[in-house]
């Protein structure tokens, strides 16, 4: 009898120990990254293009976070374009119609800093509105989990790419939006949006300050640390030939949140004295608004990250012609005093050929990490590096490898102009767009789907058991600091 | 004995005037709900100031209700008989446990279920009598849809300045005069002309030379994606509103100057299939 009961006991722990197994090794998922598909149980049916993602967490409480894609109001074609919300560190995520926009942006980025007492979540967002003409609104949300639409605190039109980026100071939320705005004058676009009281006003900055042909590049990619110091990258196009534009990849800095009398000039390039550090000069960046890296578009590829801790350590990555024979490569460089000097060359292990989409972000113990995706063969591979020795040596996670021929593109871009990666305490997280085929084999770190879908026979159904097409989806990641 | 029986008739007089208050409303409003609404069902509500998934914010307008039946809803929403759904009410006090209606929504928040705001309802009879067949409802929503169809296209014709069957006799990119401002971006519409030679104007006065020029964005950008793009010997219905988006309103044709529209708008280009529908529009 004392036997049986010893052989139930052991039995039973024994069951118990597998249930936890398998609940932590959930499709392969691994206990320490984290992979969940965005797209809600409820929406199972959708076969949209949820490309071009972004990222914002609230830092005073990291379980909120904000999500976007350029997915439409499931509902109705005059609703609110909505973003995805998660209460929950990323494990589940709600699709919420909150932004300014109808139906959906097509563009849209965001922040959430913790300068005002908003401890739900105070978003700020950049979108485009696009219809007859291309409309910026710069909006806010007090509390992303209360479903009300944002309020638009500031509108023009004209404008291209906006990019959010915020920190909360003493109380008030400095937010900077790099962008190319057209409405300034000689052709000097590369602008940012500064507002320090929490978006109820902003001003225009030009940071260019050199002869363009015309209009600087899309991208234009602020950088903000704790001690005020705001850096901002942008494309300084010298040439543009209609497929080639030549470009400059320019860092301006600003030590004072960019309230100085003078903002974003406290660096010279050498070269003209002028404001702005040309960190390489002359590229050949290829402008192609038409499938050229696999199904998708290239033409402004842009990062720039710095040390939260140390604001003289600051990252650019951008992508380029690069050799021949290869369609767009990636490069990163560091400064690591204030932007005044540049390495040379591209540090270790970052000329990546066939790349786009680099995300840069520096974690609080000076790990730099790099998101980026790769076409390699006829497969679009993304990847997560980190490094704690300016790339000499990396940690290298392949997030999702899966195919780049499937689905059809139903637009441009067909994977998003850019993805995102955030530093959060001991983690990076990130979100980024991929075909969304369930299958194991694709995701080599596990994958956790909300919405229905069946891995043994790799195919997603509508919640009642009816196959549903494969599309682009945008994924969110987790991934441990290298400590 | 006849104060119980003042008493009783009271509450059942009180009850059914409640009821007949309701359904009568209901009832006249329920086409015009329905042309509004993006989701329809038959359920009971299973709890009041409820919510059926994490993500959705509590309140006392909030009400779970367990689907019955579903009589519309878009492809993309997973929504089955069975399930829970959130609805926030108008009158929290209009309900209670059991309670069966037919409810007319639009979405709200989707997650592991859905949830969504009541523009109306419809009281079924109490008693847990079994919903209609689906089919018979279903008939009538499908109905109810088309005009949903109806009424989009009617607002689209209303803003339109012309509306033309023609037939696109060639189709060409249309690249800005030096003097125009031109702009690169990833959204930049890679302008093309349509030349439409006109066969019937449905809406709006004569058009000189029986052709017009209809700009169009080639490029398959996110922003341009629900435009229609246009091809060589294409026949159709056209809304056209003057060219306030390519920044240069004009054309010359054969040495005159000539009015550019587009037409950029989803449902903006219609197959000759729906001459009858927009005629009819037109007229109502």
């Amino acid at each position: 009898m004392k036997a049986l009961a010893a052989f139930w006991l052991r039995f039973l722990m024994l069951a118990v120990f597998v249930t936890i197994a398998g609940f932590v090794f959930v499709r392969g998922q691994s206990p320490s990254i984290k992979v969940v598909n965005l797209i809600p149980a409820s929406l199972s049916g959708e076969t949209n293009q949820d490309s071009e993602p972004f990222l914002a967490v609230q830092t005073v409480n990291p379980q909120i976070m904000v999500a976007s894609a350029f997915t439409p109001n499931p509902f109705s074609a005059s609703g609110n374009a909505p973003v995805y919300v998660s209460e929950d560190g990323g494990v589940t995520w709600v699709l919420s119609a909150i932004t300014p926009v109808q139906r959906m942006t097509c563009d849209i980025t965001h922040a959430m800093p913790t300068g005002e007492n908003h401890p739900r979540g105070d978003l700020h967002a950049g979108t485009l509105a696009c219809a007859a003409s291309i409309t910026l609104d710069e909006s806010e949300s007090n509390d992303v989990s209360s479903s009300a639409v944002m309020n638009v605190q500031s509108t023009r039109g004209n404008v291209d790419q906006p990019f959010v980026r915020a920190l909360g100071i003493s109380n008030s939320d400095h937010i900077y939006v790099g962008l190319n705005d057209f409405n300034q004058p000689n052709g000097h676009t590369a602008t940012v949006d500064v507002s320090v009281d929490g978006g109820a006003t902003y001003k225009s900055i030009p940071i260019e300050m050199r002869k363009t042909a015309g209009q600087d590049g899309p991208s234009v990619r602020p950088a903000v640390a704790a001690d005020n110091t705001v850096y901002a990258a942008f494309f300084g196009w010298r040439k543009f030939n209609g497929t080639v534009a030549t470009s400059d990849v320019v860092v301006v800095r600003d030590d004072t949140g960019g309230t100085a009398p003078n903002p974003f000039q406290a660096l010279k390039d050498p070269s003209d004295k002028l404001p702005g550090r040309i960190v390489v000069k002359r590229v050949s960046i290829p402008w192609s608004n038409a499938p050229t890296l696999g199904q998708e578009r290239i033409g402004s590829t842009l990062s720039i990250a710095v040390d939260p801790n140390n604001s003289s350590t600051v990252y650019v990555g951008w992508a380029d012609h690069g050799s021949k024979g290869d369609i767009y490569t990636l490069h990163v460089r560091r400064s690591t005093d204030r932007g005044v000097t540049w390495s040379k060359a591209d540090l270790p292990h970052t000329t990546i050929r066939n790349a786009t989409n680099i995300a840069l972000a520096v974690a609080n113990n000076g790990t730099v990490g790099a998101l980026y995706q790769q076409l390699s063969g006829s497969r679009w591979v993304t990847h997560v590096v980190q490094s704690r020795d300016a790339f000499a040596t990396v940690q290298d996670v392949i997030l999702a490898n899966v195919p780049a021929n499937t689905p059809t593109q139903q637009f441009l871009p067909y994977l998003g102009d850019y993805d995102y990666l955030l530093a959060v305490g001991t983690e990076f997280r990130g979100v980024f767009c991929a075909n969304n085929t369930p299958d194991l084999a694709n995701f080599p770190q596990g994958v956790t789907y909300q919405r229905a879908a069946d891995f043994s026979t790799k195919t997603l159904t509508d919640g009642s058991g009816n196959p549903v097409a494969i599309s682009i989806d945008p994924f969110y990641f987790s991934v441990p600091v290298k400590p | 004995m006849n104060t119980l029986k003042f008493f009783l008739a009271g509450i059942l007089g009180v009850n059914l005037l409640g009821v007949a208050a309701a359904l009568p409303q209901a009832t006249g409003n329920q086409a015009a709900l329905a042309r509004q609404s993006s989701i329809v069902f038959a359920g009971t509500v299973s709890q009041l100031g409820a919510t059926s998934f994490v993500g959705v914010p509590k309140s006392a307008q909030t009400i779970v209700v367990r689907v019955d039946s579903v009589l519309k809803k878009p492809s993309a929403v997973s929504l089955k008989k069975g399930d829970n759904v959130t609805v926030e009410v108008k009158d929290p006090s209009a309900f209670h446990d059991g309670t069966q209606a037919t409810f007319y929504a639009d979405g709200w928040i989707f997650g592991a279920g859905v949830a969504v705001k009541e523009l109306g309802h419809e009281f079924r009879p109490s008693g847990g009598e079994t919903p209609k067949p689906a089919g018979v409802d279903e008939k009538a929503h499908q109905q109810a849809q088309e005009q949903i169809g109806d009424q989009e296209l009617r607002d689209r014709l209303n803003t339109a300045d012309f509306v033309v069957i023609g037939r696109v006799m060639d189709v060409r990119r249309w690249n800005a005069p030096k003097s125009a401002t031109t702009r690169i971006s990833e959204h930049d519409p890679d302008w093309h002309e349509a030349v439409v030679e006109v066969q019937s104007v449905l809406k709006g006065g004569q058009v000189k030379g029986n052709k017009v020029i209809v700009r169009f964005p080639g490029r398959n950008d996110v922003a341009w994606v629900h435009s229609p793009k246009f091809a060589k010997n294409q026949q159709g219905i056209f809304c056209l509103n003057r060219d306030q988006a390519s920044g240069v309103p004009t054309a010359m044709v054969g040495g005159r100057q000539v009015t550019v529209y587009t037409c950029l708008g989803h449902g903006d280009s219609l197959p000759m299939s729906d001459v009858p529908r927009v005629r009819s529009l037109l007229k109502n």
